[in-house]
């Protein structure tokens, strides 16, 4: 972990239709952590890394990327989106999808040549599903549909990884796997940014936290804030139930 | 008119050469696109904008007065168009589903064009005949412009299609992935969709408002059936297109009174049931097959798992028991043990059996397996 | 007014009650695109039905091609079930395939078949009066008439009788299950009577008017209302004004009664689609521009409240740092301004009292989403109105 800031948010509110979902949130991320954003359903985790990303349109606020905003920094961001967004049953492979990492890189119009498909083939090797690479993608169980997702984003080579619950519904196997390569990440100087539902694996997977439920609850390192009174004002009086599930 | 004749028609006979080549072309068109349709989940809207193009052609005519077929085909695109994006508005703007506005778009468009046509029929201008052709469509009335005018907007199609091949990929699987990656997703959305307008528009003179989303859908989903690719699908897609327009054409021009529009979409529904039941990988078929296969191994296995757990107690792997014992499994019958003596897994000496060297081994595997999945 | 006029009119409002009830269920249970697809599919039906009896409004006719309906959907959910396609291109497969096997039949048959395949989609409503209903030779009216008259008796019992059972179904399918009314039974139950109002109905009107007339009115009075009693009645309502102005429309234009109906139709959801008070476009949108006004008020208040260093607080952070273009961030100050949320003080603006209070209540209505405490707000916030 560096002192420079990766991800700085800045009063950034977003509502959708009607309702609010995220209110005047100040955030600063450091280079180089691996952080955990945690809060109840509905908190407004997932609008938070989508807005940051310029998927969704906050009424106010700002985002910087190391100092500039997004639209500049695309190069240097990834992001691995929840796996239930998308129909597994497209007609494409396993590494047609990891391709499409190198899309961002290449711009409009030119295509993937060896250079970019060798990329591909090494993020696969890596998240060790090189053996499924011509596999049709409805014929991958979910934890490894999760890691072809993530292995997309590493073809992208980034500075700053976002990702959007990677451990939901996989299997054991996979989530050790996953952690695994987000330490390594870490290790090599990334900052990886990982909406997480289950609040027991927080102190072991992560080393920072984000504690959100519509308004920023908390920030910081995972031994200074991960405690009960922050959960308590993050879950409320539903936070027992929560760990349970 | 048997079939040798017919082909000797289809290359001297000018009409029917054109009709086929018209109606070739548009299946080829419309079932590349299609495809795109079909993936996006937008399979009704071909149906809604071919309905919502009606009011543009009666309008077109009314304003030029022309039977001009391309100015009544761009009245037909700007009113699909029109379609197009107020379905869009009705479902971002209010709380009706897409079902609603699909079928609200659809209904309305479509009535308020037949208000216009008749309309104009009863008008004094004698030049309005041939309007309702739209409705079902008269591959008849193609002509060599009409099909020149097709294979112009195919080629612009195709090229655009190999073009933006990429972004309309990363688009049609994964929308949200591809603006992070700072594509400009509206433009490509728009693109894709003009040309699904377009598409419709061109195929409404030869099979008409009513079964253009078949021609839309029918090959797409049946060339979806044999393939994983997406390339692979859209190729095919125009294949199964061109082969139904051509087929189609070829047996209405050989039978008396069969209008071209509802032959070839039949021959299309036909492309598609065979390819539901016969697809090796996704068919319904093949689908039962290995069901049955599936389970008649379960059984084989469970039977071989139970005989381990027998055979495990003794010293002597090979020391023979009594198949009575086998009565009490369940999943035991006097086929399964004949198909493990097939398989030399078990011996089977009079009222006695034993397993095998090998059949110890398959079981000893299967049971790890299990206990690992287990864990 | 001629008898026939008057005679052409009351069917129309027949068919269009007898469309809008079940229409208001397919628009709600998201089926609307089922009953276009049943209108298409039902030709195969008709087709045989009139082989066999010769008349286009025997029982018999009806009875199989509602029969053809509800294979219809039988075939769009088998095929749905297999996987092997998306929900939707289901119903684009099926419908055309069995449209054209009717109009093949049609066609080979064309010499015994005194069918038209455009009377068919479109309807002759002007003709109607002409097939008279004759009880032992005396004239009790047109046929259609009574046909449509009875599917409608019919349907209103049904609406009667099982209201409430529709009513769970639709919203709460579980529940529906839970409480023991079987949630097949309604579908299936539902999907029958549409495709009988279908083919009672489109003779008079022609298929794709059966399809305006079961999903525009409904749409238009959801547009309006979320009570479905409510709903049911205004979708009767809307029916039966477009049927009988239609009529005179296509009176004065000399032009299709079923093309000038939908037209009416189309109006009136259009009307609605910009006007209605709520969901109408014009509300949307000037809720939305409300919206984000109060929203961004509401997050200048909390950002006053969160920060209490000046530097956050100087007027012309508001410009430079909130990044606010969509709203100008002057209209955001007067509007705090002129509510004494906030007072400024040598360019530094700091909350009043009122402002403090108002904007933690805000921030407990925001987290806990609960209405309870803000009831005196919603007056001021359109916000909390959604």
């Amino acid at each position: 972990m560096s002192d420079k800031i990766a991800v700085k948010v800045d009063d950034l509110t977003v509502a959708y239709n009607y309702k609010p979902v995220l209110w005047d949130i100040d955030l600063e991320i450091p280079e180089g952590v691996l952080m955990a954003i945690v809060g109840p359903n509905g908190a407004g985790k997932s609008t938070l890394i989508k807005s940051i990303l310029g998927i969704l349109k906050p009424i106010a606020g700002s985002v910087e990327i190391f100092g500039k905003p997004y639209a500049k920094q695309r190069q240097i961001v990834a992001y691995v989106p929840q796996k239930g967004s998308v129909d597994w049953d497209f007609p494409t492979t396993a590494l047609d999808v990891v391709i499409m990492g190198t899309y961002g890189s290449l711009g409009w119009i030119k295509r993937p040549r060896q250079k970019e498909k060798k990329a591909a083939l090494e993020a696969l090797e890596k998240v060790g599903m090189l053996p499924f690479k011509n596999r049709q993608i409805s014929q991958l169980s979910g934890g490894q549909q999760q890691r072809i997702f993530l292995a997309r984003a590493l073809v992208q080579n980034a500075s700053i990884y976002f990702m959007d619950e990677p451990f939901q519904g996989v299997d054991a196997t996979t989530e050790i796997a996953i952690i695994n390569i987000l330490k390594e990440l870490r290790k090599a100087g990334k900052t990886v940014i990982v909406v997480h539902h289950d609040l027991q694996t927080v102190p072991e997977y992560f080393d920072w936290v984000t504690f959100l439920n519509v308004k920023k609850i908390a920030t910081g390192p995972v031994k200074d804030i991960f405690n009960d009174d922050n959960l308590t004002k993050t879950y409320g009086i539903n936070y027992k139930v929560s760990i349970q599930e | 008119m048997d079939i040798t004749e017919y082909i000797k028609l289809v290359f001297t006979d000018y009409t029917l050469r054109t009709i086929t080549l018209g109606t070739a072309i548009l299946g080829a068109v419309t079932g590349m696109l299609g495809s795109f349709a079909v993936l996006r989940k937008q399979s009704l809207l071909g149906d809604a904008i071919s309905h919502a193009a009606l009011p543009g052609i009666a309008i077109a005519f009314l304003i030029t007065g022309a039977k001009d077929g391309n100015i009544l085909l761009l009245g037909a695109l700007v009113s699909g168009l029109i379609g197009t994006f107020w379905i869009r508005g009705i479902i971002s703007k209010t709380h009706l589903k897409s079902d609603t506005a699909l079928g609200l778009i659809l209904s309305l468009f479509f009535g308020f064009g037949m208000l216009l046509i008749t309309f104009i029929q009863k008008q004094p201008n004698a030049n309005q005949a041939g309007l309702d052709k739209y409705l079902f469509g008269q591959a008849a009335t193609l002509v060599e412009r009409d099909v020149w005018m097709m294979a112009l907007v195919t080629g612009i199609c195709l090229f655009v299609l190999l073009l933006f091949w990429k972004e309309f990929k990363i688009l049609l699987f994964d929308a949200d992935y591809t603006k992070t990656l700072g594509f400009n997703t509206k433009f490509i959305d728009i693109l894709i969709t003009t040309f699904i307008v377009l598409a419709i528009v061109l195929g409404l003179q030869t099979v008409g408002v009513v079964l253009m989303s078949a021609m839309l859908l029918a090959p797409a989903a049946a060339a979806r059936q044999w393939t994983n690719s997406l390339s692979v699908m859209v190729f095919l897609a125009a294949i199964f297109g061109a082969f139904s327009g051509v087929v189609g054409t070829a047996i209405s021009a050989s039978e008396n009174n069969l209008s071209t529009g509802p032959v070839i979409v039949l021959v299309a529904g036909v492309f598609v049931i065979f390819s539901f039941i016969f697809s090796p990988s996704r068919g319904l078929l093949f689908k039962q097959i290995r069901f049955i296969r599936n389970r008649r191994d379960l059984q084989l296995q469970k039977t071989l798992s139970f005989m381990f757990h027998i055979a495990e107690t003794h010293e002597n792997i090979g020391h023979p028991h009594a198949i009575k014992i086998l009565n009490n499994f369940q999943g035991f019958t006097k086929g399964s043990l004949q198909k493990l003596v097939q398989k030399n897994y078990v011996k089977i000496h009079g009222a006695m059996w034993s397993l095998t060297e090998e059949g110890f081994k398959t079981a000893a595997n299967l049971y790890n397996q299990q206990t690992q999945k287990n864990e | 007014m001629s008898s026939a006029q008057i005679e052409i009119q009351l069917i129309a409002s027949l068919v269009a009650i007898a469309c809008a009830i079940p229409g208001t269920f397919l628009v709600l249970r998201k089926m609307a695109m089922i009953s276009d697809a049943i209108s298409h599919s039902i030709l195969p039906g008709i087709v045989i039905g009139f082989f066999i009896t010769q008349d286009l409004n025997s029982p018999l006719l009806i009875f199989l091609a509602a029969l053809t309906g509800i294979i219809t959907v039988v075939l769009v959910e088998y095929i749905q079930k297999t996987g092997l396609v998306k929900e939707d291109t289901a119903i684009g497969l099926v419908f055309p395939i069995l449209f054209s096997i009717g109009v093949i039949m049609i066609a080979k048959n064309a010499n015994d078949v005194h069918l038209d395949v455009d009377a068919v989609l479109l309807g002759e409503l002007a003709f109607a009066p002409f097939d008279r209903m004759l009880v032992y030779g005396v004239d009790v009216g047109p046929k259609s008439l009574w046909i449509i008259g009875t599917i409608l008796l019919i349907t209103v019992a049904l609406l009667i009788a099982f209201f409430k059972e529709l009513k769970v179904s639709t919203f709460d399918a579980g529940l529906a299950a839970s409480l023991g009314f079987s949630p097949a039974i309604i579908h299936y139950g539902l999907m029958a009577v549409s495709s009988v109002t279908t083919v009672g109905a489109f003779d008079a009107v022609g298929a794709i008017l059966v399809v305006a007339l079961m999903i525009s009115p409904a749409a238009t009075a959801y547009l309006l209302t979320n009570n479905l009693k409510r709903m049911l009645v205004y979708a009767v309502c809307f029916g039966v004004i477009s049927a009988i102005s239609g009529y005179w429309l296509a009176h004065f234009l000399d032009a299709s009664i079923a093309g000038s109906i939908t037209t009416m139709l189309g109006v009136f959801f259009l009307g609605v689609y910009l006007f209605a008070p709520n969901k109408g476009i014009i509300a949307v949108m000037y809720r939305e521009k409300q919206q984000r006004i109060e929203v961004s008020l509401l997050t200048f208040l909390l950002h006053l409240k969160n920060h209490k260093e000046k530097s956050e607080r100087h007027v012309n952070h508001l410009n430079e740092h909130i990044n606010w273009q969509k709203v100008r961030s002057k209209t955001v100050l007067d509007l705090a301004l002129k509510n004494n949320m906030i007072y400024i003080d040598k360019h530094i603006v700091s909350l009043t009292e009122k402002g403090e209070g108002f904007t933690s209540k805000a921030i407990t209505y925001i987290i806990t989403n609960k209405d309870a405490q803000i009831e005196d707000m919603k007056d001021d916030f359109f916000l909390f109105r959604g």
